[in-house]
């Protein structure tokens, strides 16, 4: 037998086999007398056999873009490639083949049956993207480590699970590890679980199960934690006040600041930093709470414009389905009567009356949308010039709470410096008593190199500020003019496509007519 | 004070008019008693007298309940006498009857205390027994009043410009189920306080049609149609964004012009309707009644107050209805009481009871006979102030020599008590017919009729009653669950309405013949059927169904019929339906699709072989996509069988997709199509079937129409009956074998014992012993006994055996068969003497020891056995 593997050449999966298969599994009969005529494309092809073709290696399947169903099983395949762009696969047959290891499977989200019965798999990972994972097939492998398991605690729909064949199954635990470990599983083996076993496997193992669960749950409160902080920074980030509910700014001001934080060692510095340090809080804390009042106040206006111009298209919207229900009733009467019509005369006078029924229903139509781009347009500029209104107060006013930062700042800078020129007045004199360290004593030695020192420390807080504050000014505006721009764009967009639609509308009756005027002539 | 007199002095001369015109002797005693002394008891028995005499001259007026009716013996004592306190209470009325004739000499003389069934002078107050009844159906006034004037039948007033002279206790009147309004007032004033509402009797007068129960001039209030709850719509604030209407470019001139026209038309039509309904309404005015104000009535009055009443309202007692306390028919109060006091009106009546404030607590509007009991406070705080003042008018009045603390007796009545079957029976015999402006009402007790009727309103065309317009009967207790029968006599129209439960589920069924194919319409309670259908309409040529709530998302199904093909007689006995000419299929929305592939409406044209799809609208979009598949079956140029084509499919896409242009695709929809069109047409054929089968069940249950019973009516029903007194039967059982349990063993020993004296010590340890001992010696002839039967059988069946080994040979089969029937019969015997005995012997020690530890517990042996233990 293996001989007779061994000295049949792999076949290579190329186009003529996918179309072979495709023909064979395709419709039968009528159907597929039309299938060959037209021939079936391979995107249109949701389910695809290919056993028993020594496969060795996956290709060519790229063009399957809607399958949903690939059965590969006894090939001689050896990896998991290829497979890709089958996203929409739902069940994969792999049984039977030489596979080593699992991979390549990461992009299909959507699989719910996955067999790899039957190969050489040693090691259970790679599958953390099949989320939707329901049965797993992995009979006779080459598992040997029952930790695997645990791995697959991960897939909350798993509700059959084979694993027979392999090193693992021989062992004792076997089936009370799994029931254990895997709560939600239903089949094992291709058998039912009973409620007896899964309870016995239950108090066997709960130590064990309980400590693990601890675990997970520590690890899924920390990712809880985690994703909260995100979303409140993400929130605080669209209000543009980002990190500025604390010290945050003020910290940075310090952080490059190496003189700074060396003139904090001067007798009296310490005070004066703290003091310092809670005023400036107090006012980034006011920044903070305007900031986030004032993206309420934005969003509130922008769920009331959207609210009203969603109101407004679906009005229209309605208007016009109306007008189409209304003219389709007479349409479907008048092509009848023409249908039946004997007199040439007659339905020359008909067809015309049809005609200009068509004509009226665009310009009925039309006029409708442009009623309502006219209306949109008029709202949407006033929205636009409200929301401007909103931001610059917004700009305004968190520029003159920075300009308080900026003037806390200065009068800091003064306070430091009077501080820093006694200290050298001390120092020269010999006269101070506390004991500095060397770097710090080394700025002291004299006028000019200590005022440098302190107007660096003045020029980077002050560059701090200013930073963040153009920050914050340059996205809110970058915000508001895309909001408006998207606004614009995605009324022209609309208008464009109510356009196209009634006009493709019109032409189709249209089209209908003059078939039938045709149809006449012929006749 | 001085217009009340002048308006009784014409009210007397009016009267007097009247007696004269009548020419009868109709004098009424108002002027004579006017300078009598206050009653005494023989003066009442005289007004008694000429009382009678008065009824013996109306013949046609029956006395409310003759005199031998009532066996006064069996009326307790109370009935039969006055107590200490009802004396002092009659000479204090009595004291105020004369003060009062005295103040105001031109004023009816009150009714105070009326004679009962026993002839007793009795208290008005007295006689109202406040209870509440047992059935939470009658805790509401509106249900109360109902009760009372179904359960009792009305008897005019012997003399209906006065008051009568008996005034029969409560249960009397409910034992004869008759009596006048004073009677159904003081009923309902006993109910209504009992079940708190603050409610007075009223002695007053009313309009002609209120004291003889005349509602042949009212509208049937079933008749009347539920006014419409008109939602005012809420004006929402325009929001800031809301686009501005186009701008209106018609001109208002003409408009204003078209506005006018259209009003002129309408104020003329309104015009002649208006003249139309003012002849209509002279028509039906009655004749201007001669006694009008003069007719004495008794009603209810509930004060506002108690039981979340907002505000005070009269119940005319006879009709059950509520009037406002400003109504047209109650022309005047003299006096008004409840258990507790009594009030006479001092307000004037010339408006009716228009202008009466009934704030009992104001002394001048309301002069009160007991002092000393609480009265409704309900004096507004600017009133308060003449309260003040009216404090010391009291005082004036001549209240002094009253005794300040007394208050009014209990009520000599019995408890009043209703039957359950008298309170499910109602009215009297169960039947009660009420006539209606252009209407009867009839009533009947559940269960009177076999069919389950209960009421049945027929209303008619015109005043006379002749011609009748509509029916409709209401039904109880129904196996079918029919609850209302709706008959247009106009149209023909039936409507039948269902409670939930019929078996095809069916709510409401409205047909004009119950042939089928006709014109009907079934609506079913849509939840307890699988199929979710609401309703189905039928003409003879179409027919309509709605559904609700189905997995497929159908919504609308309508089937139109052709002319029925003649079938060959051969195949006759299957039956021939008509043949389908069109389907249409309309669905709601499918959230799963998307809008181009979920079919809102589907055509199956069939003789055509034509289908019609039209899908949902996306959200976005005004058209919505169009296929129309047309099935022809031709043959080529070569001879080969078309499979599909491209003009057999012709279709509108609001987006156009490559996969829908592909024949193949087209050729599946449209084989799937095929599909389900067959499976429609089942469908409709099967829809067809069960209308005929509803119709079939319907006519069934017309003609059984079984009642069903309730499982909690324990009268009626069979079952329970049965099931009850097997538990009686069983309880019974129970007891005995309880009393058995109770056997004391000891007696038959201490018996021996020399009576009445105290057991020694020594005696207790022998009577002990030797009750075990005897228990002991019962259990072992139980024991040899069984043991003896057991022996018998065994040789018995032995005997037989050999008995069968010697003859053998020269048995008949029969003899076999009777010997083997009896060997399996002893053997049977056997086995269970041989279980029995088992089990006496296992049982017999535990017996034992259960007997010793029940002696030791003996109290009359534990004292000395204690101390052997």
């Amino acid at each position: 037998m293996q001989q007779l593997y061994d000295s049949v050449e792999p076949r290579v999966m190329d186009a003529d086999m996918l179309k072979l298969a495709v023909g064979e599994q395709g419709p039968q009969e009528e159907a597929g007398q039309l299938a060959r005529q037209e021939g079936i494309l391979f995107k249109d092809v949701v389910s695809l056999r290919l056993d028993f073709q020594n496969i060795l290696r996956i290709d060519s399947l790229w063009q399957f873009e809607n399958l949903r169903k690939l059965q590969l099983d006894n090939n001689i395949i050896e990896k998991i490639e290829g497979l890709e762009h089958l996203v929409h696969l739902v069940w994969l047959d792999l049984s039977f083949n030489n596979i080593e290891a699992i991979e390549g499977l990461d992009t299909l989200v959507n699989l719910e049956d996955l067999s790899l019965f039957n190969n050489r798999i040693a090691k259970i990972d790679s599958l953390d993207a099949l989320v939707k994972l329901q049965v797993l097939s992995l009979g006779n492998n080459q598992i040997g480590n029952m930790m695997n398991i645990i791995y697959l605690r991960r897939f909350k729909d798993l509700r059959s699970l084979s694993l027979s064949g392999n090193p693992i199954a021989d062992s004792e635990d076997y089936k009370m590890f799994i029931c254990a470990y895997l709560p939600n599983l239903v089949y094992l083996d291709f058998r039912r679980i009973d409620d007896h076993t899964a309870k016995l496997a239950e108090s066997k193992h709960q130590y064990s199960i309980d400590e693990l669960k601890h675990r997970e749950n520590l690890i899924q409160a920390r990712l809880d934690d985690e994703l909260a902080r995100q979303v409140e920074l993400e929130k605080h980030k669209a209000a543009f006040v980002e990190h500025l509910n604390g010290s945050f700014l003020f910290d940075s001001m310090y952080t490059e600041d190496v003189e700074g934080n060396k003139l904090a060692y001067l007798p009296g510095v310490g005070e004066l930093l703290q003091g310092y340090k809670d005023k400036f809080v107090i006012i980034c804390l006011n920044i903070f709470e305007y900031g986030l009042k004032q993206q309420e106040k934005r969003k509130l206006e922008l769920d009331t414009f959207n609210e009203c111009i969603k109101e407004a298209i679906q009005e229209n919207q309605e208007q016009g389905k109306h007008r189409i229900a209304k003219f389709e009733e007479k349409h479907l009467l008048s092509l009848n009567a023409i249908r039946e019509e004997s007199d040439l005369t007659n339905i020359e006078v008909r067809i015309v009356e049809y005609g200009e029924d068509i004509t009226e229903l665009f310009n009925v139509l039309m006029t409708l949308e442009m009623q309502l781009v006219e209306q949109l347009e008029e709202t949407i500029n006033m929205f636009e010039r409200n929301i401007m209104d909103l931001v610059a107060l917004f700009i305004e006013n968190v520029q003159s709470l920075m300009a308080q930062c900026r003037d806390l700042e200065n009068h800091h800078h003064e306070k430091l410096l009077e501080i820093s020129i006694n200290t050298l007045e001390k120092i020269l004199k010999g006269e101070l008593d506390e004991d500095l360290p060397d770097d710090v004593r080394a700025l002291f030695v004299d006028k000019d190199t200590i005022v440098n020192a302190v107007g660096a420390s003045h020029d980077i807080h002050l560059l701090k500020i200013d930073n963040r504050e153009d920050e914050l000014v340059t996205r809110t505006n970058s915000w508001c003019t895309h909001l408006v721009d998207t606004i614009h764009k995605d009324e022209i967009m609309r208008n464009r496509r109510r356009v196209k639609e009634i006009n493709q509308y019109i032409d189709h009756i249209q089209n209908e007519l003059d078939n039938l005027e045709c149809g006449d002539v012929i006749d | 004070m001085e217009v009340l007199k002048e308006k009784v002095e014409e009210e007397e001369e009016a009267e007097r008019e009247e007696a004269a015109e009548r020419g009868e002797k109709m004098t009424r005693p108002l002027e004579t008693r006017r300078e009598e002394p206050p009653m005494t008891q023989e003066m009442l028995r005289d007004l008694e007298k000429k009382l009678s005499e008065i009824e013996i001259t109306i013949p046609e007026q029956p006395l409310i309940v003759t005199k031998d009716t009532i066996d006064i013996s069996k009326l307790p004592l109370s009935y039969q006498s006055n107590t200490l306190k009802e004396e002092h209470l009659l000479q204090v009325a009595d004291n105020f009857a004369r003060q009062y004739s005295h103040l105001c000499p031109d004023r009816v003389p009150l009714f105070l205390h009326p004679l009962n069934e026993c002839q007793v002078p009795k208290f008005v107050s007295t006689t109202i027994r406040p209870t509440l009844m047992p059935y939470p159906e009658l805790y509401n006034w509106d249900s109360c009043a109902q009760f009372v004037s179904d359960f009792l039948s009305m008897v005019s007033l012997p003399d209906p410009l006065q008051p009568p002279s008996h005034l029969y206790s409560s249960t009397t009147v409910l034992k004869h189920q008759k009596g006048n309004c004073f009677d159904f007032s003081t009923l309902l004033c006993s109910m209504l306080i009992g079940a708190g509402y603050d409610a007075y009797c009223v002695n007053g007068y009313g309009s002609q049609d209120l004291c003889q129960m005349d509602l042949t001039r009212d509208v049937c209030p079933l008749t009347m149609k539920h006014k419409e709850e008109v939602q005012e719509e809420e004006k929402v604030p325009p929001k800031k964004y809301a686009i501005k209407p186009p701008r209106d470019l018609s001109s208002r001139f003409e408009q204003e012009q078209k506005m006018k026209k259209q009003q002129e038309i309408k104020g003329e039509k309104e015009k002649r309707w208006k003249e139309e309904e003012q002849r209509l309404l002279e028509l039906e005015k009655a004749k201007i009644d001669p006694l009008h104000g003069l007719r004495v009535h008794a009603w209810v009055l509930v004060l506002s107050g108690k039981r979340e009443v907002p505000e005070s309202f009269f119940i005319d007692p006879l009709t059950a209805r509520s009037y406002s306390t400003q109504d047209d028919h109650f022309l005047g109060i003299e006096s008004l009481w409840n258990h507790k006091n009594y009030w006479v009106n001092m307000q004037d009546c010339w408006n009716g009871c228009k202008d009466l404030v009934f704030d009992l607590g104001d002394p001048v509007r309301w002069e009160y006979l007991l002092l000393g009991t609480d009265k409704p406070q309900l004096a507004v705080a600017e009133e308060e102030d003449d309260g003040m003042n009216d404090d010391e008018d009291m005082e004036n009045l001549g209240k002094e020599d009253e005794d300040k603390s007394f208050d009014m007796p209990p009520s000599w009545v019995e408890q009043i008590e209703i039957s359950p079957e008298a309170f499910e029976t109602r009215c009297p015999n169960g039947k009660k017919v009420i006539q209606y402006k252009r209407a009867k009402l009839e009533k009947w007790a559940p269960y009177l009729n076999s069919d389950g009727l209960v009421c049945r309103l027929t209303t008619y065309k015109d005043l006379e009653c002749t011609e009748t317009l509509e029916i409709k009967e209401w039904y109880q207790h129904r196996e079918d669950m029919l609850e209302l029968k709706h008959i247009n006599k106009n149209t023909g129209l039936n409507i039948d309405y269902f409670k939930p439960g019929h078996p095809q589920a069916l709510r409401v069924h409205s047909y004009k013949s119950m042939q089928p194919e006709m014109d009907r319409v079934m609506e079913f309670y849509e939840t307890a059927r699988v199929d979710g259908l609401i309703k189905r309409e039928e003409t003879p040529k179409t027919m309509t169904e709605y559904y609700q709530g189905r997995s497929d998302f159908l919504s609308y199904r309508h089937v139109d019929f052709g002319d029925r093909v003649k079938k060959l007689a051969l195949n006759s006995a299957e039956s021939n339906p008509r043949p389908m000419v069109k389907i249409t299929e309309r669905f709601s929305r499918n959230p799963a699709k998307p809008a181009d592939e979920d079919v809102v409406e589907r055509v199956f044209l069939i003789p055509e072989e034509r289908i019609q799809l039209r899908y949902h609208c996306r959200d976005d979009h005004i058209t919505a996509s169009k296929r129309e598949f047309l099935r022809r079956t031709e043959v080529d140029s070569k001879g080969n069988k078309i499979i599909m084509t491209p003009d057999m499919c012709i279709s509108f896409e609001v987006e156009p997709m490559e996969h829908t242009k592909k024949l193949l695709y087209q050729y599946e929809a449209m084989m799937k199509l095929k599909n389900e069109e067959k499976l429609s047409k089942h469908q409709a054929w099967e829809s067809e079937l069960e209308v005929l089968e509803i119709l079939k069940l319907r006519e069934e249950e017309e003609e059984a129409h079984a009642l069903t019973i309730s499982i909690y009516d324990t009268k009626r029903n069979e079952k329970s009956k049965e099931y009850r007194e097997a538990m009686e039967r069983v309880m019974h059982e129970e007891h005995l074998r309880q009393v058995e349990a109770q056997l004391d063993y000891l007696a038959p020993f201490l018996a021996q014992l020399p009576p009445g004296e105290k057991l020694t010590r020594w005696q207790a340890a022998r009577v002990k012993d030797e009750c075990l001992s005897d228990f002991k010696q019962r259990l072992i002839d139980k024991a040899n006994l069984i043991q003896a039967r057991f022996e018998k059988e065994t040789q018995e069946l032995q005997k037989k055996q050999q008995w069968y080994q010697e003859n053998q040979v020269t048995l008949t089969p029969e003899d076999e068969d009777w010997y083997l029937s009896y060997c399996s019969q002893a053997m049977f015997r056997i086995r269970i003497l041989e279980q029995r005995l088992n089990r006496h012997k296992e049982l017999a020690p535990l017996k034992y020891l259960a007997l010793e530890e029940k002696l030791h517990k003996d109290p009359r042996l534990v004292d000395f056995l204690k101390v052997f233990v």
